[in-house]
């Protein structure tokens, strides 16, 4: 009796510090992050107020009227960047995934000579400091003549994403028993059969995440795209955040406005493909 | 999801060119890589060599040895940043990992509205990194500052703290900027290995009569330490993106308690110009990178080694 | 041939700018690619470039809209990479010495006369080494002090000032009264006397303009730094004073002009050195908590009896590697003229035309708070200066400002600090060949 109680005591204090470290955990996530959205919503006095204004006095649409607003009203061809920013980020992260899958396919599947410093020099091509690399990439795309294209923009991405994905969609691919895909193909199946109907699936964790990931990184990306982008032709969102400065003032309600409608497609693109991560799960029925 | 017609240009590549087919898998990959990063690599690992302004193209043909790589060598406001960048690494990798393995297996627990959960996990990965620069550096502002008015206002501190200025005050705001932008990557990676543990061997622990603690120090963990190395690796190379952030918060300052390698090569290369020096402290830093890569990438072997997932 | 081009079209020019009118249909076919600097307070201007265009028949693409310091970064790395073929880029007079190969002088392009319609000031600052390479457009800044009105109202606060440091309140004239002022009305952390930019090559310009009112100078004729001089400590120990009296927001060392802006308009900053663009945002009650209390005045003096003024402004240029120079300077002697600097100056900024600045004082009449805000800035601008005309002023300020930093937060001592940035100074200019 006395076990069983202490045992359900202890199951009930960890059920609390559980939900009360959740709680601490996503205040952390959320707050930053929220306060940047309200930012958005209040006019500046608010902001930077001193002593603070806990709870606003005024929730106005201002700075995102403003944002669409015409030249020199603050205005941001908001939409274009939306644009360039899609197509930019999710073209590149197909052709990343589809590269990555290839190479991580070799990688966990294949053996052959050389293969862990081909591995690892693929990957440091990722350690290479942006600061290095963005210079020399100019001059070569300013060269080719992409700069301030799509295509240029989609290029650096891709191999920006390429070494992530390979590597992640390699370790994917290495959770998958090579019985499975041998036992499919015993069935009769082609070795091509047998990756889309049985790896593939299993995998589908793991090239989901690497998507996100990809896509995300992308949809950020600022370092590069501030050196490769020029005009509305391809700048993306991260860079317009910048039209929000100038020499000496810095609009901060209306950068978190843009910065909302940022967020938000990421958001919702994240919470649509993240329930592939459960895929996994079903990995353990497949072996059970 | 992804469709799969790539089967096809694949396979007839590998029937009509008899490449092997890793090498056919990998190529595109390579080729990529190469024309992006390997021969802008070259021009820039040229230039390091020359005495190379911005603002003078034509100085790039002027051939100065070793100069630059000498010169960074005896700068010692380039190896404090170097030690610095060192140390600021060390410790929000792995502070992000430990928060990213605690926040993965307190969400894997949640039974109702896992999914809004995990969505919010991943809440800081939509911020780009230049946005969390402004963002924290207006939080953490000393006069007008979310965190000292928060404090102020509840009586906790009757002083407006310099979070971006005192020495150790700024790396901890710098490294609490880093560690909220990217616990998320360790946490998603982490749970996603979550998911891909097989049961029986949990089941198996238990049955054996294993505390909960045991069959996660000796079940759980060895089989996610992959997913952990890959996510520590992912994160060593990716973590030059802090520059942006960095840049905006404080730009190495104040008198250089927060310089680290990325700033100091940016402000050298672009807004002094020195893109010759700049490269040059840009390759000795390669080297750390490579070192971090390499350590990630051997503990990562031996631990598919372990799991019997080796090769 | 070149010449015989250029000269022909010189002629042209002379005979449409002095009427003040562009000749129809005058550069048809004509494409002009520009880079502008993008943001609010800038791209009101823009709207007149289809003005030009339907005057001209020429036409403009915009092929690079950024801010300032990424612009000024895009310039570099076009240089690097040859592609400067574009025609009309914005400039910087800060900014304007560091890429000598970059634009072209403009004097074969723009008649005399329309160049004497400038303020003469700021047509010596963008002429470099002979060379005109920028006209400038209604952006003209220098720094007046902006402060709070009711702190000299209060009859308690006049006694107890006078009581402890023997002179009466009044607003500053001098940086010393700054000084007291600023410890006198400080009340950490609720209300700071003052604040300054701390960083990057705003705190090296601040620093400089104090050097130069304690009345020494930041670099000798040939270059040498000269800062490590009596004046120049003076300058220093007046930034370490405030900071080590907490007469400052601790966090002033880290702060950019929008932190300095957000901070004067929280209403927790008593005195403000501060840009003219800021005159509207600080007094509109939507934005800031001073509107409506805000007073400006002229830029205090220091010891040696100078005002600080370390001015600068913004400007076009036309690239040497432009292919039809003539539409290019046509196009910037348009957006610098009188019609469209008093379109820029309707909302604030400063120009730099004569006419232009008797034409906003004549507008101002009647509003005080203008009124007020123009004759503080004019008095200020009669002896500003711009900064020393070195490509090396910005790699300058990057070594000269974290030894700045290190001695107002007390890590080294005021000559500590000046000694090792002269030093630093002196082997980079060394290595540059300067001397």
């Amino acid at each position: 009796m006395t076990t069983d109680r202490t045992h359900r005591n202890r199951k009930r204090a960890l059920r609390i510090a559980h939900f009360i470290g959740l709680f601490i955990a996503m205040s952390i996530i959320c707050i930053p992050g929220l306060w940047i959205v309200l930012n958005s919503f209040r006019p500046t006095v608010e902001i930077m107020a001193k002593p603070p204004v806990w709870i606003p006095n005024e929730l106005n649409l201002d700075h995102y009227r403003a944002m669409f607003g015409g030249n020199g009203q603050g205005g941001v061809p908001v939409l274009t960047y939306f644009r360039n920013s899609m197509v930019i980020s999710v073209t590149s992260t197909i052709i990343a995934l589809l590269v990555g899958m290839g190479g991580g396919y070799a990688f966990a599947r294949y053996r052959f000579k050389g293969k862990a410093a081909l591995f690892v020099g693929l990957m440091a091509t990722r350690a290479v400091p942006g600061v290095a690399l963005s210079l020399p990439l100019f001059i070569l795309f300013a060269r080719i003549g992409i700069i301030d294209t799509h295509f240029g923009m989609i290029l650096a991405y891709v191999a920006m994403n390429v070494p992530f994905t390979v590597w992640l969609i390699d370790g994917f691919f290495r959770q998958v028993p090579r019985e499975l895909a041998e036992a499919a193909e015993i069935d009769g199946c082609t070795r091509w059969q047998a990756f889309w109907r049985v790896e593939f699936p299993v995998a589908r964790a793991g090239i989901a995440s690497a998507g996100i990931f990809a896509f995300l990184t992308s949809w950020n990306e600022y370092a590069l795209a501030s050196q490769l982008t020029r005009s509305v032709y391809s700048k993306t969102m991260p860079v317009g955040l910048l039209d929000f400065t100038s020499e000496f003032t810095l609009n901060w309600g209306g950068m978190c406005a843009l910065a909302v409608l940022m967020i938000i497609p990421a958001l919702i693109l994240t919470f649509l493909v993240q329930k592939h991560l459960i895929a996994g799960l079903t990995f353990g029925g497949v072996k059970g | 999801m992804v469709t799969p017609s790539i089967d096809l240009p694949n396979g007839l590549l590998m029937t009509r060119l008899k490449l092997p087919p890793w090498l056919v898998l990998l190529l595109p990959a390579i080729l990529i890589l190469m024309a992006v990063v390997l021969i802008p690599l070259l021009l820039s690992l040229y230039s390091s060599f020359t005495s190379y302004r911005l603002t003078r193209p034509d100085s790039i043909t002027n051939w100065i040895g070793t100069f630059n790589y000498e010169k960074a060598a005896k700068d010692e406001n380039f190896w404090a940043a170097f030690g610095r960048t060192v140390l600021f690494l060390t410790i929000a990798l792995n502070l992000e990992m430990l928060f990213g393995l605690g926040l993965a297996l307190m969400v894997s627990k949640v039974t109702k509205g896992q999914r809004l959960l995990r969505t919010v996990m991943m809440f800081p990965m939509m911020f780009s990194p230049i946005l969390v620069g402004f963002q924290f550096k207006f939080i953490f502002n000393d006069n007008v500052g979310l965190v000292n008015n928060a404090l102020q206002s509840l009586g906790l501190s009757s002083t407006a703290i310099p979070w971006l200025v005192d020495g150790k005050l700024a790396l901890f705001s710098i490294a609490f900027a880093e560690i909220w932008m990217s616990t998320s990557v360790f946490g998603i990676l982490i749970l996603a290995g979550l998911y891909a543990i097989p049961q029986d061997p949990l089941e198996a622990a238990k049955v054996d009569g294993c505390t909960s603690w045991q069959s996660f120090r000796f079940v759980t963990l060895p089989f996610l330490m992959p997913f952990i190395y890959i996510a520590m690796a992912i994160r060593s190379l990716d973590v030059a993106r802090a520059y942006d952030m960095v840049q905006i918060m404080t730009n190495g300052g104040p008198a250089r308690r927060t310089e680290l390698l990325w700033t100091l090569i940016g402000r050298t290369g672009y807004v002094d110009a020195k893109m010759g020096y700049a490269n040059a402290m840009g390759y000795i830093s390669i080297f750390l990178a490579i070192f971090f890569t390499v350590y990630f990438f051997k503990k990562l072997t031996s631990a598919r080694a372990e799991l019997g997932m080796g090769g | 041939m070149k010449f015989f081009a250029g000269g022909a079209g010189l002629a042209a020019l002379a005979l449409t700018t002095a009427t003040g009118a562009l000749a129809a249909g005058e550069f048809e076919g004509v494409t002009l690619d520009a880079k502008l600097i993008g943001g609010q307070q800038y791209e009101a201007l823009y709207g007149r470039i289809s003005e030009w265009e339907a005057e001209t028949g020429g036409k403009v693409n915009v092929i690079s809209s950024k801010n300032h310091f990424e612009l000024d970064k895009e310039f570099k790395s076009d240089i690097a990479a040859g592609t400067t073929s574009w025609c009309v880029g914005s400039n910087h007079s800060s900014f304007a010495s560091q890429y000598p190969t970059l634009y072209t002088d403009l004097t074969p392009y723009v008649p005399a006369a329309t160049v004497a319609e400038y303020v003469d000031a700021n047509i010596a600052a963008a002429t470099l080494e002979g060379r005109l390479v920028m006209l400038p457009r209604a952006q003209f800044d220098v720094s007046a002090l902006y402060y709070q009105k009711s702190l000299y109202s209060d009859p308690a606060k006049a006694e107890a000032f006078k009581a402890e440091y023997g002179y009466d309140l009044a607003v500053p004239t001098t940086w010393k009264e700054v000084s007291d002022q600023a410890k006198f009305f400080t009340d950490a952390p609720n209300f700071y006397g003052t604040q300054y930019a701390g960083k990057d090559e705003a705190i090296v310009g601040r620093y400089y303009e104090m050097v130069v009112a304690e009345g020494g100078e930041l670099f000798t004729a040939d270059f040498h730094p000269a800062f490590n001089s009596d004046a120049g400590k003076r300058a220093l120990a007046w930034f370490v004073d405030l900071y080590e009296a907490g007469a400052v927001p601790p966090g002033t060392t880290n702060y950019l002009w929008d932190d300095l802006g957000n901070g004067m308009a929280s209403g927790t900053i008593a005195l403000n050195l501060d840009w003219p663009g800021w005159a509207g945002f600080f007094n509109d009650p939507s934005a800031s908590k001073v509107a409506g209390n805000l007073g400006v005045a002229p830029a205090p003096k220091g010891s040696a009896g100078n005002r600080t003024g370390w001015s600068g402004f913004h400007g076009f240029s036309v690239t040497e590697d432009c292919a039809d120079k003539e539409a290019a300077a046509s196009l910037v002697v348009f957006l610098t003229n009188e019609d469209s600097q008093k379109l820029e100056s309707a909302a604030g900024p400063l120009p730099t035309r004569d006419a232009v600045w008797d034409y906003v004082t004549e507008q101002a009449k009647g509003d005080a708070f203008k009124s007020e805000t123009l004759a503080a800035f004019q008095e200020t601008a009669k002896t500003a200066f711009a900064v020393p005309a070195t490509p090396y002023w910005i790699e300058a300020t990057n070594l000269i400002y974290p030894e700045l930093q290190a001695a107002i937060l007390g890590d080294k001592t005021i000559d500590e600090a000046l000694a090792d940035a002269e030093e630093a100074v002196d082997e980079m200019m060394q290595e540059n060949g300067v001397y």
